[in-house]
């Protein structure tokens, strides 16, 4: 035990540098989101700021079209994280229960979506939806992100699912209960940790997706916030105050989602890799 | 289980999801099949496009970005995560915390990750030359994203300050399921850190190092975020990777041919690294 104890005060250098490292940027953002004009372009660069001002927030909100595309990312996330977990419920609790023709080729397919190079379809996508009458609208981001959620969401309750002891369902069969019944009454219910950690995954990968929205967005209407950053940022002269602070404002709630829902996200995540 | 016809319900359950996927992911797969071999105004050419593409000396220098970019991404993600994941492993005070917060890069969206490395790597206002300066390792400032030599260790060092904490999280969930008998035992043999690491962890940790591996290489080849919003590809292509490629040609050059074309090549590779994936995924449950 001497050794052990002397190897957990060693530990803190490294933990200290590894944290630091992690954290340094996300600092760095809030740090600079909260300075003025004038301290942002000094040489040297300041550490603190000086006179803490809250400018740079107040120009996002009211002088860009972030409000806007704020809304929209919370819209498309949401119901692309709605569509997804209903059909994946069903999905996963097909694969998870049932031996059928064809199932290991299915999950094959599932699992293909889940590592299929965007870039490969990127061009149909926007041309089909072009056709459609859905570029540039909500749904048509909806249904788009269902290709980065769908699968995943598949894939993480298949676990769930399968950890669930089979005789707690035999007997509601017994019962008199319906297939449907069994999975909503007990199935769901005592799988919830790992549909919140589905729901939360969903909802952060696309809340923070950008190539599909950059090639399938092209106007405020359905403009995700990456979006909204990435134009801050490009143009000529950058005001990177207002770039740091649509940053934090984008940021935040996902790192405070995740910060509440931490175990469950982690257990639900590793789930798969540790059970395979 | 017992159900009166369990061949078509479990199908049943599962089509819905099924048939979303074949309209979002298999419809257009065929139609950027059919796109390669077509012009801009929709005749077929055979395979013009893709002798376009593979005449075409970016297209040598992209791939070449990528596999720089994705492999040494890949080497740096998966040794500085392994060892972070060990480190979090040992019991000392606040670890919950750091394992926290260890995960924020990960979770903070990629353009938000890229706005703030580009502005950390500010040639004349960054806090990464003000710092180097002050500790004597530069001279005079540097220009991170637009030196030619210096744009892909630059975006490397990005990408894998993002991912590194997935590795380590993974690595941490494996240790957790070693059994403490095997520790103690190596320890009644005489085992150091190092030992245990060597021969206690690493063998205990080989399937899910495999499976981070592929998952990171897949997500490396579409990762396109980071290296679009900091430097679009450039200075002068130096920083082009495949998937920018197909993204400039198509919305950019709108030359749709010959990004389907380059997409289906593109595909193509991808798909043995899956099949690769699922293959060895298949044999690992089967023993």
């Amino acid at each position: 035990m001497a050794a052990l104890g002397q190897r957990s005060r060693l530990i803190y250098l490294p933990v200290s540098l590894a944290v630091a490292t992690s954290l340094f940027p996300f600092a760095w953002m809030a740090l600079s989101s909260i300075k003025t004009l004038r301290e942002l372009y000094t040489v040297p660069p300041a550490w603190l700021p000086q006179a803490p001002t809250f400018v740079n927030y107040w120009k996002v909100l009211t002088e860009s079209n972030i409000p806007r595309y704020f809304l929209n990312s919370l819209v498309i996330s949401t119901g692309s994280t709605v569509i997804a977990i209903a059909l994946a419920i069903f999905a996963a609790y097909g694969f998870a229960r049932f031996r059928f023709a064809g199932k290991a080729w299915c999950e094959a397919f599932v699992l293909i979506g889940q590592l299929l190079p965007t870039a490969a379809i990127i061009v149909p996508l926007y041309i089909v939806l072009g056709k459609l009458g859905l570029a540039n609208t909500w749904l048509g981001l909806i249904l788009v992100y269902l290709i980065l959620t769908l699968p995943l969401s598949v894939w993480m309750l298949i676990g769930y699912f399968s950890a669930i002891p089979v005789e707690l369902e035999e007997a509601a069969i017994v019962d008199g209960a319906s297939r449907v019944g069994v999975l909503t009454r007990i199935t769901l219910p005592l799988s919830l940790p790992g549909i919140v950690a589905v729901v939360i995954y969903a909802f952060v990968t696309t809340w923070n997706e950008f190539i599909f929205a950059l090639c399938l967005a092209t106007d405020s209407r359905a403009k995700t916030l990456p979006i909204g950053l990435s134009e801050f940022s490009t143009e000529f002269n950058t005001d990177w105050g207002a770039v740091m602070a649509a940053s934090m404002l984008m940021t935040l709630p996902v790192i405070a989602m995740f910060l509440a829902m931490q175990r469950l996200f982690i257990d639900g995540l590793t789930a798969g890799a540790t059970k395979g | 289980m017992s159900s009166r016809n369990p061949q078509r319900t479990g199908f049943l359950f599962a089509l819905p999801a099924l048939l979303a996927l074949a309209l979002l992911i298999v419809y257009p797969l065929l139609h950027t099949a059919a796109l390669s071999a077509m012009d801009d105004s929709g005749r077929y050419v055979g395979s013009r496009n893709y002798e376009r593409i593979v005449a075409s000396s970016v297209t040598l220098a992209a791939l070449w970005n990528t596999f720089y970019y994705v492999g040494a991404s890949l080497v740096l993600q998966m040794t500085i995560g392994a060892a972070v994941g060990i480190m979090l492993n040992q019991k000392f005070r606040a670890r919950g915390l750091a394992r926290s917060l260890i995960l924020v890069p990960w979770i903070v969206p990629g353009i938000v990750a890229a706005t703030t490395w580009a502005w950390m790597f500010h040639s004349e206002f960054g806090i990464v030359n003000y710092m180097l300066q002050t500790a004597g390792v530069v001279d005079g400032p540097v220009g991170w994203l637009t030196s030619p030599q210096l744009v892909l260790p630059s975006l490397i060092a990005v990408n894998v300050w993002k991912m590194f904490p997935f590795v380590a999280v993974m690595v941490l969930a494996g240790l957790q399921a070693v059994p403490d008998s095997r520790y103690e035992a190596a320890r009644m043999d005489g085992a150091n850190f190092m030992d245990e690491v060597r021969y206690v962890m690493i063998p205990h940790l080989r399937p899910i190092l495999f499976a981070i591996t592929l998952l990171l290489l897949i997500w490396g080849l579409n990762g396109i975020t980071l290296i679009y919003a900091m430097t679009k590809g450039g200075p002068a292509n130096r920083s082009l990777i495949t998937p920018i490629q197909i993204y400039k040609q198509a919305f950019e050059f709108f030359r749709f041919g010959e990004a389907a074309a380059l997409s289906v090549m593109f595909f193509g590779v991808v798909l043995v690294l899956i099949a690769i994936y699922i293959w060895l995924l298949g044999r690992r449950s089967e023993t």
